[in-house]
């Protein structure tokens, strides 16, 4: 499994794993993609979601499993989760672009409105986007979620930007 | 000579946890820490902790260590810090070093009824041409430099090891604003959890499974100033022509954990070799050893993770407290029944697993040690 | 390939090569035990904590046996440094 080998999946492979919002959830605008594919005790995206969209149950390490209809694409689950495996990604945004939010713990933080450029799972450039929204409120706990406007095509692809590019 | 009822040698999360608990039941607990901060591991771990709420998850290791340091001084937990125990003795009685200010110290005896062993674990070293050179260090060791002593290791790092202690500080070292160079593992797939890995990934980190260090190349004044890596066959055999040299002032060793457990083999406590934890102390389902009155509890009866190491503690400390008669019977059980559950609960899982079975395994092998419940 | 690994420092603490190790063992060193006795690796100020497994690794290679056959160092008190004057002042029971 490439995952284990390099460390990441494409999107393809993360969907041959485990679910991912459907089409038209996507399109009616922001929803928690969740990459966690392993089955880890963890479940703070689960006690965490303020619409109660996210369920592990018993034993923790069942894999969370999201209640797409539910889930508002608040961020907190972003925030919130150790393994930062959980994006939210707005396909709806315009019409030519997506927005993918990311927890992102490093210094500097991007600042709204930034020109940035948007990297994949393997942490390779696949765009340029904008910074539109950087979350950081107490309830992060110094995870602060930052959201990137990028042309749609890529928003199954990017899930971060480059450091020290802002 | 000083008496204590309870003397726990370490301050990580196991022994703070078997201490809190002690005191909460009301024995007179001395705790005993080699470093002048308490907390073991947790201040160094910055990050988000897995598990369920009640292992307080999603909340950053550091932050677990403000709050058990307070409950601690709450239930009156005595705290001995810059203090080294250097042997237990026959009769329960335990040398320490008595730091004064981390310099100075005297040698005391105190005569404990129970003591409690939460000593941790060492780093374990890799063996290749240069692993001496000044800019070679355990994984433990560089966390400890940017996490506890905010001092950068050095400029550009690479990892030796895919474990989680490899990946989260090949994060953290980024954090701090290294550079990591590379993620290099002999095995041919990554041995911690693929979301740490999947955040060095997304940050650019090339990792080389299939790869060892086979050299460090120093610069003139003896500090590494290249690596050289090599891949390895199914045989873990290096692969002729497969060498790629990599520019890096640091190399950062995290090949796993060793329990410490000099001072129960002192007592002569009965020991085992388990193929997944190496050589260590056998002991009960109250966390006791072969010795009465001597328990154990976190890293040192097997490397694993902060919580488990903080439920084997909250399970000694409660065996040692009932032993003294602060808890009765049927409470004691219930509470330590309640603990066993969640760490089978914290043991599922293609990560756990193996830990579970090596569990069951140290307890069945205590059992027939002890003439008891032999394997039917 | 074991000529060059020969130089490698093992021992660090009373720095003794991996050569010297498997010379120990051509001698009859057969565990931990028998290879500090015989070189001192494992006899400095760390006990033998960093270099230990290292030895194992060497016996088990040298004399294809499992990691449980080599033995272990037997800790003894003080197993962690302790200055003289300070044990001399202490109340030793």
């Amino acid at each position: 499994m490439p995952l284990l080998k390099c460390g990441y999946l494409t999107y393809e492979e993360l969907r041959a794993l485990r679910a991912v919002p459907s089409d038209a959830r996507y399109a009616k605008g922001p929803v928690a993609v969740i990459e966690c594919v392993q089955e880890i005790p963890c479940n703070p995206c689960e006690t965490s979601c303020p619409s109660r969209a996210i369920c592990v149950g018993d034993p923790i390490v069942n894999l969370p499993c999201l209640a797409e209809e539910q889930c508002t694409g608040c961020g907190m689950c972003v925030a919130k989760c150790p393994g930062m495996a959980i994006f939210v990604v707005d396909k709806a945004y315009s019409d030519t672009t997506a927005t993918v939010g990311f927890p992102y713990e490093y210094f500097p933080l991007p600042e709204e409105g930034a020109a940035v450029t948007a990297v994949d799972r393997a942490g390779q450039p696949v765009c340029g986007g904008t910074v539109v929204r950087v979350m950081n409120p107490k309830a992060f706990d110094h995870t602060p979620v930052v959201t990137v406007e990028i042309p749609k095509a890529f928003a199954d692809e990017v899930r971060g930007i480059e450091r020290g590019t802002c | 000579m000083l008496e204590r009822e309870i003397v726990v040698v370490g301050a990580g999360p196991a022994g703070l946890s078997a201490a809190i608990e002690a005191a909460g039941a009301g024995a007179r607990v001395l705790c005993i820490d080699l470093n002048m901060r308490p907390g073991g591991q947790l201040f160094k771990q910055i990050h988000k902790f897995f598990g369920s709420s009640a292992h307080r998850s999603g909340t950053r290791g550091i932050d677990i260590g403000r709050m058990m340091l307070d409950e601690a001084e709450d239930k009156g937990v005595e705290l001995w810090l810059g203090s080294t125990v250097i042997g237990l003795f026959p009769g329960n009685k335990v040398g320490v070093r008595h730091g004064q200010d981390g310099t100075a110290g005297a040698f005391v005896t105190v005569h404990a009824q129970k003591i409690i062993v939460a000593a941790g674990a060492s780093e374990n070293v890799v063996r290749f041409d240069g692993w001496t050179t000044p800019g070679v260090m355990g994984a433990g060791a560089a966390q400890t430099m940017v996490n506890v002593n905010h001092v950068k290791p050095g400029r550009r790092v690479v990892m030796l090891g895919s474990g989680n202690v490899g990946l989260i500080v090949s994060y953290q070292l980024m954090q701090a604003g290294c550079e990591v160079a590379a993620l290099v593992e002999a095995a041919p797939k990554i041995g911690g959890y693929a979301v740490h890995a999947a955040k060095i990934a997304r940050a650019g980190v090339p990792i080389y499974t299939s790869h060892t260090i086979k050299r460090v190349v120093p610069d003139e004044s003896g500090r590494v100033c290249r690596v050289v890596i090599v891949g390895l066959d199914d045989a873990f055999q290096e692969i002729p022509g497969t060498e790629r040299e990599i520019e890096a002032d640091t190399v950062a060793i995290g090949a796993g954990l060793k329990p410490t457990t000099e001072l129960l083999a002192l007592l002569k406590c009965d020991f085992t070799f388990h193929p997944v934890w190496g050589r260590v102390p056998l002991h009960n389902r109250d966390m006791e050893t072969s010795q009465e009155g001597v328990y154990i509890a976190g890293d040192t009866t097997g490397v694993e993770e902060a919580n488990t190491a903080l439920e084997e503690g909250r399970i000694a400390g409660i065996s040692a407290a009932a032993a003294l008669g602060y808890l009765s019977e049927d409470e004691a059980k219930a509470r330590k029944d309640e603990i066993w559950a969640r760490l089978a609960a914290l043991r599922m899982g293609p990560f756990g697993e193996k830990r579970e079975q090596a569990k069951q395994d140290i307890l069945s092998a205590f059992d027939e040690s002890r003439g008891g419940l032999a394997a039917v | 390939m074991e000529r060059y690994d020969d130089e490698i420092i093992v021992c660090r603490c009373e720095e003794i090569t991996a050569g010297e190790i498997r010379q120990a063992i051509r001698e009859g060193a057969r565990d931990v035990t028998g290879v500090k006795r015989r070189v001192r690796a494992g006899m400095g100020l760390c006990q033998g904590r960093t270099c230990e497994k290292l030895v194992q690794q060497i016996l088990c290679s040298e004399l294809g046996l499992r990691p449980n056959q080599v033995g272990a160092s037997s800790p003894r008190p003080p197993v962690r440094p302790i200055a003289f004057g300070e044990l001399a002042d202490g109340e030793v029971v």
